[in-house]
Parts: structure tokens; C-alpha cells; sequence
């Protein structure tokens, strides 16, 4: 009896399961922190000091569900993968999972501070639909040709969720509410910018797949540039009006910023002409410039991000009146980072979300950087960056170009939207409503999320299946 | 032991295990990029193994002769383009035509989304279809042999 099926056993994701390790036992930490951190905060106000630590304040089982439920979640996912998809990426998940464990926690921390007891349940609950959605689209992209026949279907897709978002925006009116840019169907609130920037990103990536050749030539000259045959940039620049007319319509800065990095980053991948990516900013630049001349949000957007906060003594009344106003959030947001610090406040001892606006979603930066302090910030960016690098990775190693790019293409969306957004938290750059991946609460980010990590995985399982063909 | 100080504690352990688990990652990156390198070394040292080849039966409507043999890596491309394996100057052949790739002993071949379609032994190759020595692959209008 010398043979024996390796099979099972040597293609379980033993490192995938090795790397799950240490985000469970951060979960488990952080869960069993937060009811003892409740409990000493509300000491705290009645000015006690020094209070003793004993085993009863540990919380029981029970408390710790939450938490014991997403780690199961994401060992059945191993398992799943491990049975059916044996050879696709196996260090992105434990990332993605770590990730949205710690937003789950941060949900479950502020909701009560911002006035929604069940919010971390909520989102407890999104992860654990995102997850199936991830299984889903792995399942389901057996072939991924099929994303790339019926291109036009995901461009009419997205312009469909354009059009519902500029009529749902007519008709609220309300433009400075934050949730404007929601579609409500009964109970459930939908953002349909998560699902579109999806949309765009296949689309480009089979459209510039298909005309890779032309583009790179480039033989439609205007000046000193050198630009694709004008019936190839067509559809380009139709997608880059939706960009536009969302920026002028419905005062998305965020999505237009990110819909125009998208495009950039992919134009330069797909015809290596760098160009491309000089042209396409100095147009930017003028579009910004005419944007900022004509709309007033837009320049207190950037007028907050010239305020000295350092140097709050000094405020005349007019920057006074204007942060209590307009940029009250990103001033209180920056306040909320200071006062992290180095290692942060603890989890659970901040105050995050009873003073800075929207702590749940848009500035879920400065809540973890009030409570994590600056090495969590460095961590939570490395992880980010970490990600990123395993997209790209994926792209490079994958068979064909259209996989290549559409790898390339969906990281992309992951690195522009955590630079947009923290960068706005940290006043670098004007505050946009983006969510921050994983972290933010919100359904539609999540699961739009969960899609992106999907088809990656998928990618990197047919790009090992070729390749162990060969061997 | 006070409860700022057991929390205190928390919180260090709290950013030791995120480093940890950053490490480990990077780690984990590092092995799979010297295992790759290895393999890659490996494939570097040695142009591509020819396992196959495509004889031109019927040239179509190109100057492609008869009788043209081409060789088949374990993975081809073939269309007009420059990135292409087997590169045709032919105008009904699309910039990138057919995939061919060599698994298990087997030939597939899989249109990549041409205009002018490809077929193996007459039937649209629209999702991969195997391949075995002796069949006709159809390219746009050329006619292909596989051979050993």
C-alpha cells in the first residue's frame, strides 16, 4: 500500500489557515476588551480612581458571539475554497477578513455613541452576506470571457445606476444631506457608486484589452501628444462624461476622483504610454479648476483643508465661523487623531464618535486613529498595502490580458479609494463621502467589496490551473 | 493589578499581534516569491518546450503557403498583434485570434473574442474545445493541421 492520495490533505489552504491565526486571536482580544473598556469609562465619570481589575468584569461566552460567528464564517470559507477553489490566492482572504473583523468591532464600539445600538450587528451581518457573495462570484465566474462578451451590458449597467442616482438626487434636492447619493428600496439603503466603479472597471479592462494594439500606437496627434484614433476613445470618454456628470450633478467629488484614477491608472496599464497619464492630468487640472471656479462646495472643500488647526489661537473669526460650519467635521476629525497618539487611547476609550460627524463610515479613519493611535494606523495601512500588492501580484502572474488588466484594475479601486479617503481625514486632501474598504460600515461597500476579493480569488485559481496543467 | 493598567496591557498586546500578523504575511509573501523565482529560473534557463505544431492545409484568402508549419508552445497565441506566438498578417485574423494551451496531454483551443471566429473540426470554438493531433483548427479562413 504505497500510494495513498495526498489529495485533501496536502491542497488543504494550510497557510491561508496559518494566517487566519493571529487576526482571530486580534478579534477575540479586541471583543473581550470592549465591555471592560464600557465599564471603565462609565467609572471613570463618576471621577473613581484606580479601580481594581477582577475576573468578573471579563465577559462571559455569550458576549463574545459576535466575534465567534465571523471567525466561524471565515474557517468555512477556508474550508469551502480549500474543497473547490484548492489553488487560488491564499494570503488575501486572512487580509480582507482581518479587515472586516475590525470594522465589525468598530461598528459594534460607536454604535451606541452615534446613536444606533445595533449598528455592529448590522454589519456583522453585511460581512457574513459579503462572504457568501464572495463564494458566489467564484463560483459562479467559471469563465471569465463572459465578463469580457458582454462588455457593453456592464457600461449600460452602470449608466442605468448613474441615471437612478441623478434622478433619486433630482428628486430629493437636498444636495447636502449626506445620504443623497442613497437609493432607498423599503428598509434596504443602497449606494449604487459601489456597484458601478465594479462595472467600470470591467468594462475598461475588456475594452482596452480588446483595443490594446491601436491604443498603444497612438496615431492621432494634438501637439506635442500623442492620443488613440478618436473611434477608440469614444466609449473612453463617454465613461469619463459620467464621471464628470456625476461631479456636476450630484456633487459627488469622491466618485469622480475615483472613476478618473481608475481610468488613468488603467489607460497607463493598458498602453504603457505614460503620455496618456500627463495628458489625462493636465486635463484634470483644468476640469478642477473650472469645477472649483464655478461650484462653491467645492472650494470650502478645499478651503478646509488649508485651515491650521495647530495653530487654533490664531483663528480670525471669519476661519471660526467657517469651521463651525462647513469644516467642522474634518476639524474635529484631525482633533480626534491628535489626541490618539502614539499608541492611541485603547480600543473602546475614545470619544470619536460623540464628536466627530459620521465617525461610522466617512471618518472611520480618525476613530481608529484616536483609539489605535498612530502604530495602528501604520498596521491598518500595511495591511492595505499588503492587499494591494497580492492584487497586483495577481495581475501580473494572470494568462491573458483581459485578466491581467481587470486584476489590475479592481486593486486599483481599492488603492485610490483608501488614498481618497484617508488622505481626506488626514486634511491632505479635500473630504470626499468614499467609504474606506472593509472598514466603514455600510452594506453596499461591503458587499461590492467582497465581489472585487471574489473575482480576484477566481483569477488567481485559473491562472494556478494553467499553469499546473502545464507542469 | 487596576483596570487602566490591565487595559493598558490590552492595548500593547494589541499592537504586537497586528506587527505579528504583519510579519507573518510578509513572510508568507517572501517564501511564495523565492519559490517563483525558483520556478521562473527554472523556465528562464531554457527557451519554451515546442510540443506541438500547426501545418497550413488550406491558406484562405492570405499568402500563408500550404504546408507552412508553425511551432506550438504549451501556451500560443496566435493574431495579428506583436504579443502574439504566431503572428499572421492576415486581414480576417483578428489583433489577438485563438488560445491554445497544452494540459494533461491534451490540446484546448479557445477563441479570444475574433471577429472571424475559430473552429475546430467545423465547430465554433467560443468556450475551449479539445484537441487531439490530426484535427483541423480554423482560424478566421486559414485551415490548420495539429501535429505532434
Amino acid at each position: 500500500m504505497a500510494r495513498f492520495s495526498p489529495g485533501p490533505v496536502r491542497r488543504y489552504r494550510w497557510k491561508e489557515l496559518g494566517l487566519f491565526i493571529i487576526p482571530f486571536m486580534i478579534l477575540v482580544l479586541e471583543m473581550i476588551q470592549l465591555p471592560i473598556a464600557q465599564y471603565y469609562q462609565s467609572k471613570i465619570q463618576t471621577n473613581q480612581l484606580s479601580i481594581p481589575f477582577s475576573t468578573a468584569l471579563l465577559p462571559s461566552f455569550r458576549d463574545l458571539i459576535p466575534v465567534f460567528g465571523l471567525i466561524a464564517a471565515l474557517v468555512g470559507m477556508n474550508i469551502l475554497l480549500s474543497f473547490f477553489f484548492s489553488r487560488s490566492d491564499q494570503i488575501l482572504l486572512p487580509l480582507a477578513g482581518l479587515m472586516s473583523g475590525v470594522g465589525v468591532l468598530m461598528a459594534l464600539r460607536l454604535g451606541p455613541d452615534v446613536g444606533d445600538p445595533i449598528l455592529g450587528i448590522r454589519q456583522l451581518v453585511w460581512v457574513l452576506l459579503g462572504l457568501l457573495i464572495c463564494i458566489a462570484t467564484i463560483s459562479g465566474l467559471r469563465n471569465l470571457n463572459w465578463l469580457q462578451r458582454y462588455k457593453y451590458t456592464w457600461a449600460s449597467l452602470g449608466i442605468l445606476l448613474v441615471g437612478l442616482t441623478i434622478f433619486n438626487a433630482l428628486r430629493v434636492k437636498n444636495l447636502d444631506s449626506p445620504t443623497h447619493d442613497q437609493l432607498n428600496f423599503g428598509p434596504l439603503k443602497l449606494q449604487p457608486s459601489e456597484l458601478l466603479k465594479i462595472f467600470i472597471v470591467i468594462f475598461f479592462a475588456a475594452y482596452l484589452s480588446e483595443n490594446r494594439d491601436v491604443l498603444a500606437e497612438g496615431n492621432f496627434r494634438l501637439g506635442p501628444l500623442r492620443l488613440p484614433p478618436l473611434r477608440q476613445l469614444g466609449p473612453i470618454m463617454l465613461m469619463l462624461a459620467i464621471s464628470l456628470l456625476l461631479f456636476l450633478v450630484i456633487r459627488e467629488l469622491g466618485l469622480a476622483l475615483l472613476i478618473y484614477g481608475i481610468f488613468l491608472s488603467m489607460m497607463y496599464l493598458g498602453s504603457g504610454k505614460l503620455s496618456y497619464v500627463i495628458g489625462g492630468l493636465l486635463i484634470f487640472a483644468a476640469l478642477g479648476f473650472i469645477g472649483f471656479k464655478l461650484f462653491g462646495y467645492v472650494q470650502a472643500r478645499f478651503a478646509a483643508v488649508t485651515i491650521d488647526v495647530v495653530n487654533w489661537q490664531n483663528w480670525t473669526p471669519a476661519i471660526q465661523q467657517f469651521v463651525r460650519g462647513p469644516a467642522f467635521q474634518i476639524v474635529q476629525g484631525v482633533i480626534a487623531l491628535s489626541s490618539g497618539g502614539i499608541i492611541g487611547a485603547g480600543f473602546g476609550l475614545g470619544h470619536t464618535g460623540t464628536f466627530v460627524p459620521v465617525a461610522q463610515s466617512d471618518m472611520i479613519f480618525t476613530a481608529l486613529g484616536e483609539e489605535l493611535g498612530l502604530t495602528g494606523l501604520f498596521a491598518i495601512i500595511g495591511i492595505y498595502l499588503l492587499i494591494i500588492y497580492r492584487g497586483y501580484r495577481i495581475a501580473i502572474e494572470a494568462s491573458n490580458g483581459f485578466d491581467q488588466l481587470l486584476a489590475a484594475g479592481l486593486t486599483s479601486i481599492f488603492a485610490i479609494q483608501a488614498l481618497i479617503i484617508v488622505a481626506g481625514n488626514m486634511k491632505f486632501l479635500p473630504l470626499t463621502g468614499l467609504p474606506l474598504p472593509f472598514l466603514s460600515y455600510g452594506g453596499s461597500s461591503i458587499i461590492a467589496n467582497y465581489i472585487i476579493i471574489g473575482i480576484l480569488l477566481r483569477i488567481s485559481h485559473n491562472t494556478a490551473m494553467e499553469r499546473a496543467g502545464l507542469a | 493589578m487596576t483596570l487602566d493598567v490591565f487595559l493598558l496591557i490590552l492595548r500593547l498586546l494589541l499592537i504586537v499581534l497586528l506587527y505579528l500578523f504583519l510579519m507573518q504575511v510578509v513572510i508568507a509573501i517572501t517564501r511564495d516569491l523565492r519559490k517563483t523565482a525558483a520556478v521562473s529560473s527554472d523556465v528562464g534557463s531554457h527557451v519554451p518546450p515546442i510540443v506541438g505544431h500547426l501545418i497550413v492545409v488550406d491558406s484562405g484568402p492570405s499568402n500563408t503557403l500550404p504546408g507552412t508549419s508553425f511551432d506550438l508552445q504549451p501556451q500560443t497565441t496566435i493574431g495579428r498583434g506583436p504579443t502574439n506566438t504566431i503572428q499572421l498578417t492576415d486581414t480576417f485574423i483578428s489583433g489577438e485570434h485563438t488560445r491554445l494551451w497544452f494540459r494533461n496531454g491534451a490540446w484546448y483551443v479557445q477563441d479570444a473574442g475574433s471577429t472571424n471566429g475559430t473552429f475546430v473540426n467545423n465547430q465554433p470554438a467560443r468556450d475551449p474545445l479539445a484537441a487531439r493531433p490530426g484535427d483541423i483548427i480554423q482560424v478566421g479562413f486559414i485551415r490548420f493541421k495539429l501535429a505532434q
